[in-house]
């Protein structure tokens, strides 16, 4: 049982911070309660799920990605232009999807080959990858796109939106790929340890490459939701969004480092999140505050796992001591 | 979030320095934070401006046509931009004071920044699961609150468009509709200004303009406006409209360009006071002294420009009748009151001849 709670202690102490935050919305607010609000809440969360995934994959191969946000704007512009150019809804999405993938992998192939620091690589990307979006849109957005594409994101099954679906679906794929394949264990090494798989003779290009493609992909698919839901491409879609995504993964417990995939703390610190954006509006509190409650609960979060991390290393010394 | 950024690229910085990169690090993040400058609230309002605020009232009433004075109960909940801009913490400020002249109770909401669209979006959806009976918004873009518009029909709360457009064509197509809208005619604030220029210049002579940025509805409207009255009058040539983006930089540089290409421009219309401003600094650095330059927002800056005399005037209209009137429809249309045709703002030109007056301007 302790050893239960300590290796989920990240993810507990997320779920107090859940209960603690609701209760006192509860108590604030008629409104936060009820069944509308709570759909409320999983309908903002959606999105910001999928790209927390995407996030959760680099950060355990030790990376991050500044361009992600980008990626939502180019992916959402080329399924735009698609669609206005007639090209019909799945023909556009695949080429949006397409994008994102291609954006991602040649992310990993220059952080592959060049050596260069991720952040500069990435950022260098979303700079050019924001720009082909404003070139091709000239700044304007491009809109409407008729009542079947828009289904995709303000579509409802059983009462919550389908990209909330689309993320839930996704989460549990993704927890079964970094913790049941190879590919996913092998993900993880990377960022713990890379020099142990280049000594068993794996190469790391192909896995470097792929991880960097997930992520685009996980960006791809969110562009499609936002691109849907708005009924509109806006070059300036997505600004920020990669590191709302980090703040989240980190929160979860994927230590910055890499070498650990924590996909179920990812998806309560989304949720978190999710209730304090909706709790600060039902209060009307000035968004301002956000910042500084998402900037302690993170900093919190970390300290928690560091305390974690050191206590694993300490029994593991012991361990090897006796 | 961008300071998250400038933090992480500093981090690396810093790293790379450990590794023994030569190179100076030298990362200022150099984010544009507008000077919070407070508006002139001087008690001393004059009698003309009560006079003039007193016509625009006038001319809103007639547009409004009967609406109650005081509020039956009705909860109004707001939703602007984000009050990081300047105008919309002036804005906000004046739908509090509105509300309480009727009597109302109002929520006022906001999206964490200027380009927060998602998050606009998040706290209107929550908004529409509160009991409101109408909600007053002014989106980011036009169309980013669309769902949220949609949501709060299917609920039957009412919908007031201000300032700053919803895609209507997008809106509809999404299945929603607006029930009011109120906003100001960019192409009039154009207008106003050209109209202004032609009269100071006796109908004769170059000008340029400088542009917002392309795609803005602003922009684009005051552009136009400015280039129908320019185009009546043959004397009058309009030698450059370049797009600035918005940004101060660039205005700068364009007026440098503009001036160097065509000496003899007389009058710079620029798309907003920051615009101007630029322009202004670029002019006096070349020694110019005789171009008439004109903005638009009647900002703090503006105001000591037009009283310095090195900018001739700037658009306005009266924040606090503009709430006022959106007060009001609100509690018309919560009442059962219906308007089939957007309302527009009266809109001002203050100039050097009449800024003296402008004290209590509000």
């Amino acid at each position: 049982m302790t050893k239960y709670i300590e290796k989920n202690s990240q993810q507990l102490f997320l779920m107090i911070v859940i209960v603690i935050i609701g209760a006192f919305l509860t108590i604030k607010s008629e409104y936060f309660l009820t069944p509308s609000n709570l759909i409320n809440i999983a309908d903002s969360c959606g999105y910001r799920l999928i790209m927390a995934v995407g996030m959760t994959f680099i950060m355990a191969s030790g990376v991050m990605d500044l361009s992600a946000g980008s990626t939502v704007s180019l992916a959402g512009v080329i399924i735009a232009w698609m669609l206005h150019a007639g090209a019909g809804i799945p023909l556009s999405v695949v080429a949006g999807l397409l994008t994102g993938v291609t954006a991602g992998a040649l992310n990993g192939l220059l952080i592959h080959y060049t050596k260069i620091s991720f952040f500069i690589i990435t950022l260098a990307m979303s700079g050019m990858l924001r720009g082909i979006s404003l070139i091709i849109t000239g700044g304007r957005p491009i809109t409407r796109f008729g009542a079947a594409f828009m289904t995709i994101g303000t579509g409802r099954l059983a009462g919550i939106q389908i990209s909330v679906w689309i993320a839930v679906i996704l989460t549990l794929a993704a927890a079964v790929i970094l913790n049941c394949t190879k590919w996913g264990s092998y993900i993880k090494t990377l960022g713990s340890n890379p020099e142990a798989l280049r000594k068993c003779g794996i190469g790391t290009a192909g896995y470097r490459i792929s991880v960097q493609a997930v992520m685009g992909l996980a960006a791809a698919i969110t562009a499609v939701i936002i691109t849907a839901r708005l009924n509109s491409a806006e070059p300036n879609a997505g600004m920020d969004m990669e590191l709302d995504a980090i703040t989240a993964v980190a929160m979860g417990g994927t230590p910055i480092t890499g070498g650990k995939a924590c996909i179920s703390g990812t998806m309560l610190a989304v949720i978190i999140l999710g209730i304090i954006r909706n709790g600060l509006t039902l209060m009307s509190i000035s968004s301002d505050y956000q910042q500084w409650i998402t900037g302690f609960l993170l900093l919190i979060s970390v300290l928690v796992s560091g305390i974690r991390i050191k206590n694993t290393r300490q029994n593991t010394q012991e361990k090897e001591n006796e | 979030m961008k300071k998250l950024l400038s933090i992480l690229l500093a981090a690396v910085l810093a790293m790379s320095l450990l590794v023994g990169c030569s190179g100076t690090g030298s990362n200022s993040s150099t984010e544009d934070t507008d000077e919070a400058q407070t508006t002139e609230t001087e008690e001393t309002s004059s009698s003309v401006v009560d006079q003039m605020l007193a016509d625009v009232e006038a001319e809103m009433d007639s547009q409004l046509g009967e609406v109650p004075e005081k509020s039956a109960g009705e909860k109004v909940g707001i939703l602007i931009s984000s009050t990081s801009n300047e105008f919309w913490a002036t804005m906000k400020t004046r739908y509090e004071e509105a509300a309480a002249d009727a009597d109302l109770d109002i929520e006022v909401y906001e999206a964490s920044a200027e380009d927060d669209a998602e998050g606009q979006l998040d706290a209107l959806n929550t908004m529409v699961s509160m009991d409101f009976d109408v909600i007053i918004l002014s989106p980011i873009n036009g169309t980013n609150l669309i769902p949220g518009i949609v949501a709060a029909n299917e609920k039957d709360i009412k919908v007031i468009n201000l300032g700053p457009g919803v895609d209507e064509a997008a809106l509809e197509e999404a299945g929603g509709h607006l029930d009011a809208k109120i906003t100001v005619n960019f192409e009039d604030q154009g207008k106003m200004v050209a109209e202004d220029i032609v009269e100071r210049l006796d109908g004769e002579g170059q000008v340029a303009i400088l542009e917002g940025l392309a795609g803005a509805a602003q922009s684009e409207g005051r552009v136009k406006g400015a280039e129908d009255v320019f185009a009546q009058n043959e004397g009058i040539e309009v030698v450059a409209s370049q797009d600035c983006n918005w940004d101060t930089d660039t205005a700068y540089e364009a007026t440098r360009d503009i001036m160097t290409a065509n000496p003899d421009v007389k009058a710079i219309f620029a798309c907003n006071d920051n615009l101007a401003l630029a322009a202004v600094q670029a002019l006096t650095e070349l020694g110019n002294s005789d171009v008439l330059v004109y903005g638009v927002d009647y900002t703090s800056d503006a105001k000591a420009a037009i009283e310095d005399g090195t900018m001739m005037g700037s658009m306005t209209y009266s924040s606090a009748i503009y709430t006022k009137a959106a007060i009001s429809m609100a509690m018309n249309l919560a009442q059962g009151g219906s308007y089939d045709e957007p309302l527009y703002l009266p809109l001002t030109l203050v100039t050097q001849d009449n800024v003296a007056d402008m004290d209590g301007w509000k």
